[in-house]
């Protein structure tokens, strides 16, 4: 690990997860190592905040879980997209490109 | 939605599944981690610590997950409970006692509660009941007629009641006997003679026919009757043709003109004044019919008036209205100043009466045992929750949230509580059961006692008041424990901090000190009670038949008729064998009040300060006296020869001779009734009898034989017989003697001595058995809490004691020491208790009888009582601590 780190923003955590799931299926632990890959690890998530945030997507509809076998040979939970986390993955990656680039905007002209 | 809802259905129908599924997820996860920390070259252990450290608190996770999956408050509520009853499953001992200690608690106080709402709340059954009111003439302060109320006379009554504006309804009555003749035995009936405005005034219309109209109430038509439910039931077969049917009265052609509802008896003597002779079951009414003339020289005053009050009136209207009249009466009739006051009372405070305080008495009893119960609870709660201090730090250590680990102890306290609270209400129930059997039959509606939902309501009320109030103190308490020096210290030591300590002794002092005053009290009224019994009452109980004699005043209207029947009744029974004497009388011992008259007494000055003399008046025959065992303490008895036409002669009471000729032989002197122009010479002096109540003093009482003169009528007359062997044997061969001489004579109230007796202590036995049963759970309940605190510091200090032994200290030292913290408590205890009692027990002097409240022996007796009971509950845990093992002891931290 080392270098800085970022809390994650309030409200990000779904979105990367469900960015997460878009590849392919995948369970709680992957999940985590995933997330912390493509951010380069520069976001901290508390690997244990995940499961909250999974059960509540769970119950929301955006994705649904079954047990499978991992890699390793394991019993895993495997979590993946539904059609209505996909339209919500897609409203919440724009509603967050908007935002950004808002708030850049403001930060380079103000 | 939908499947946000069939998610939560899912979640809550298969809860347990639920939960292993995500714990098998959380725990796969920590598992992967510790791979991965393992293969970058960790040892297992390390790996598996790194692990958890990124994962986070495990239990909030969990949590957080159930909150996420939206069922939280079904499941953690449903999750506590399930913890809690492994918890007090666990501790079996402390559970019992805790739940024995509220059932009896909250057991107690739902049976006094029951039947004070019966008694006391529970409206009387009159539509607008609070505005019927009893006014009774009172005597002046300065007499001493030994009642409070007294009768009304016939033209103050129909005086007042004709210029009243206060009252809408104004009736007068007095109980009367009837014999009921015609096909089969004669059977006599209590009833009650009314005027118009009784049954208005009572408000309750008849189920069949109708009440007196006011034409009926006047003499000459005054031969129609209502009836009651019972008699309806009994003597004409529920025949709803009833109206119109005659029946036979006392020798006359009664015409049945209603008949009142089942729940209808009044009058009835229970609650009522002693002063006025009431029947005990009420089963028919006739019409009283006043007569309107004036005013009759030596006429009885023997009404009782009840008056409902017009919607624009109130009580202290009618008693201004009262105060009125007898102002204007005494201008009147300036002889009879003092006479003519009256005093308003609403039924529904007279017919609680009496009762009102020995029910309060019980409620301060109860109040206390529960005030125990309650400080016993939350002590072993508290003593519990300290030593569970270390589940708690963990716990919280673990992730969980201060407020999950409240709501964890209140959910404890309320399951405990309910469980109480339901074992509480068996406990009633079996005691309003023990009630109904064995209380007093002269406490009015105590048959109406029942476990009502208002009283389930309160039980309830009161376990889950309880259950919270003890709940939250160690909670609170819990959430504010520091958690690392309660780790470090094994959580033992925290149970011993002063301020906890402090506390616990506290209210164990308290416990003790209330648990002294109840026995203290219950103490004095055993006393009271084994006074009663020894109390003289003036009469020897044993081996003595009473009962009742009612002539038909048509076939015996004349004064000869009378006297010769009841001579030759009294032959007759004189020679039954086995009798030793019989004769008749208007009373019997403790069976009510006699009349009361005015005297002439020659010689004694007409001193205008002096109050005139007067005396109970009771007609008797020769052989009563020694039938009822009422020794002649000076001069004779009354003889055969004592008729007619021999000199006029008087037999008076000890009291009597005391009062009217002080320091002089009474015998020998004469005295007068107004209603006679001659006087009467004393030929006896003899013990004071009690009429209704062991407690009394015994007023001036004079005998008159019932062959001179008699007045007033004696159609019903009380026969006492004495017998050799067990009374109630010869029943029979008295009711056959009975019936040789005329066998339409009825006889009621057959009793012997002893039964009349009994009734008569029956309310102070009662209230001893009551009040004693709760100080005996109070003692219990205090040392019960006493030994779970010193066996609980035993338990704690086992170490401290370990060490003390080791290093020499003798063994009976340590008893000492363990025995002396009990000791420092009870000692506390004790003098609190002392002074609480001296404060609080003469409230209870109205109920004492030949003791003080302040008695020094029974103080002194059951200080020592207590003690002795608490230096045993102490004794084995003391004994317990002389036994530690130093080695274990030092071991087991």
């Amino acid at each position: 690990m080392g270098g800085d780190k970022m809390a994650l923003p309030q409200g990000t955590l779904d979105l990367l997860i469900l960015r997460t799931l878009a590849l392919e299926p995948q369970h709680g632990w992957a999940i985590s190592e995933r997330v912390q890959q493509l951010s380069s690890d520069v976001l901290q998530i508390p690997q244990g905040s995940l499961y909250p945030a999974l059960h509540r997507l769970e119950r929301g509809g955006s994705i649904k879980a079954k047990w499978g076998t991992s890699d390793s040979n394991r019993r895993a939970k495997y979590y993946e997209l539904t059609a209505r986390g996909r339209k919500r993955l897609q409203a919440g990656q724009s509603a967050w490109s908007k935002m950004t680039a808002a708030v850049a905007s403001v930060l380079q002209h103000a | 939605m939908l499947t946000d809802l069939l998610f939560r259905a899912r979640a809550l129908l298969n809860r347990g599944a639920v939960d292993e599924d995500l714990d098998e997820e959380l725990r796969a996860h920590l598992e992967a981690q510790t791979r991965k920390h393992q293969q970058a070259g960790l040892t297992r252990d390390e790996a598996r610590r790194r692990a958890h450290l990124e994962f986070g608190g495990l239990q909030q996770i969990r949590e957080d997950c159930r909150d996420a999956r939206g069922i939280s408050v079904v499941d953690t509520v449903a999750h506590d409970l399930r913890y809690a009853a492994r918890v007090l499953r666990k501790d079996p001992s402390f559970t019992a006692i805790a739940v024995l200690t509220l059932a009896l608690g909250i057991g107690a106080s739902t049976t006094v509660f029951s039947v004070v709402n019966a008694i006391l709340l529970r409206p009387l059954p009159y539509p607008n009941v609070e505005r019927i009111v009893l006014p009774w003439r009172v005597p002046p302060p300065s007499s001493d007629v030994g009642f409070d109320e007294i009768p009304w006379g016939r033209v103050d009554f129909l005086t007042f009641a004709g210029e009243s504006q206060a009252f809408e309804h104004l009736g007068a009555f007095l109980g009367a006997a009837f014999n009921l003749t015609g096909a089969g035995e004669p059977v006599r009936f209590d009833g009650a003679r009314v005027s118009a405005g009784f049954f208005p005034a009572l408000g309750i219309a008849p189920q069949l026919g109708r009440v007196f109209r006011a034409d009926e109430d006047q003499p000459g038509h005054e031969l129609e009757t209502v009836i009651s439910d019972r008699l309806w039931r009994d003597r004409f077969g529920s025949d709803p043709a009833v109206v119109g049917r005659t029946i036979n009265l006392n020798g006359a052609v009664y015409t049945i003109v209603g008949v009142m509802p089942a729940a209808f008896t009044f009058p009835q003597s229970v609650g009522m004044p002693g002063s006025f002779v009431l029947p005990k079951h009420t089963a028919l009414w006739v019409p009283l019919a006043l007569s309107r003339g004036p005013r009759v020289r030596g006429e009885p005053s023997e009404l009782a008036v009840i008056g409902r009050l017009t919607p624009a009136s109130n009580a202290d209207r009618a008693q201004a209205e009262l105060d009125a009249f007898a102002r204007r009466m005494e201008r009147e009739f300036p002889q009879g100043k003092g006479w003519f006051n009256a005093r308003v009372r609403s039924l529904t405070r007279q017919l609680a009466g009496d009762t009102r305080r020995p029910l309060l008495l019980l409620f301060g009893a109860v109040a206390v045992v529960l005030l125990i119960a309650c400080s016993n609870i939350a002590n072993l709660l508290l003593t519990r929750s300290i030593a569970r201090t270390r589940e708690f730090t963990v716990r919280a250590a673990l992730g969980a949230a201060p407020g999950r680990l409240i709501r964890q102890l209140i959910t404890e306290s309320v399951l405990l509580a309910v469980m109480g609270g339901l074992a509480g209400v068996a406990v009633a129930w079996s005691g309003v059961e023990f009630v109904k059997a064995f209380g007093p039959s002269n406490i009015p509606r105590l048959t109406e006692v029942r476990i009502d939902p208002s009283v389930l309501l309160f039980a309830m009320a009161v376990s889950l008041v309880t259950g919270v109030l003890f709940g939250l103190a160690p909670a609170w308490s819990a959430a504010r424990e520091q958690l690392i020096p309660s780790l470090n210290d094994g959580g033992h030591r925290a149970g011993q901090s002063a301020r906890g300590t402090r506390l616990r002794n506290t209210l164990l002092v308290a416990e003790v000190a209330l648990a002294l005053v109840l026995i203290i009290a219950s103490g004095l009224l055993v006393r009271t009670f084994t006074h009663l019994l020894a109390a003289d009452g003036g009469f020897n109980p044993d081996r003595a038949l009473t009962f009742e004699l009612t002539l038909p005043s048509s076939s015996y209207g004349d004064g000869d008729r009378t006297v010769n029947l009841y001579r030759t009744v009294l032959q007759q029974l004189q020679v039954l064998p086995g009798v030793v004497s019989a004769g008749i009388g208007e009373t019997v011992p403790m069976g009510g009040a006699g009349e009361s008259t005015g005297l002439r007494i020659p010689g004694r000055p007409a001193n205008g300060d002096l109050a005139p003399p007067y005396a109970n008046y009771t007609i008797l025959s020769p052989g009563y006296l020694a039938a009822v065992g009422t020794p002649v303490l000076q001069g004779r008895d009354f003889l055969a020869t004592d008729t007619a036409d021999s000199m006029p002669v008087a037999i008076v009471n000890a009291a009597m001779a005391r009062k009217y000729w002080p320091g002089q032989d009474a015998i020998g002197k004469q005295v007068g009734l107004p209603i006679r122009s001659f006087n009467m010479t004393v030929v006896g002096i003899v013990a004071n009898v009690k009429h209704l109540s062991l407690r009394e003093e015994p007023g001036p009482e004079i005998y008159v034989p019932f062959t001179q003169k008699p007045w007033p009528s004696m159609l019903t007359m009380h026969v006492a017989v004495r017998t050799q062997a067990d009374p109630a044997s010869m029943t029979g061969a008295i009711r056959a003697a009975i019936r040789a001489v005329d066998p339409g004579l009825p006889i009621a109230s057959v009793a012997t001595l002893e039964t009349i007796v009994d009734e008569a202590v029956a309310q102070p036995r009662f209230s001893m058995l009551l009040v004693g049963g709760f100080g005996a759970l109070a003692l219990l309940l205090a040392c019960v809490g006493l030994y779970g605190a010193v066996a609980y510091s035993v338990t704690s200090r086992s170490q401290e004691i370990g060490i003390r032994l080791a290093l020499g200290a003798p063994r009976r030292r340590v008893f000492a020491l363990v025995l002396g913290q009990g000791v420092r408590i009870t000692g506390i205890g004790i003098a609190i208790g002392l002074v609480l009692a001296l404060l609080l027990l003469k409230a209870i002097s109205g109920f004492l009888y030949g003791v003080e409240a302040t008695d020094p022996a029974t103080f002194v007796a059951l200080s020592l009582l207590l003690l002795g009971v608490a230096l045993l509950a102490c004794y084995v845990p003391a004994r317990r601590a002389t036994r530690v093992d130093p080695l274990t002891a030092m071991r087991a931290e």
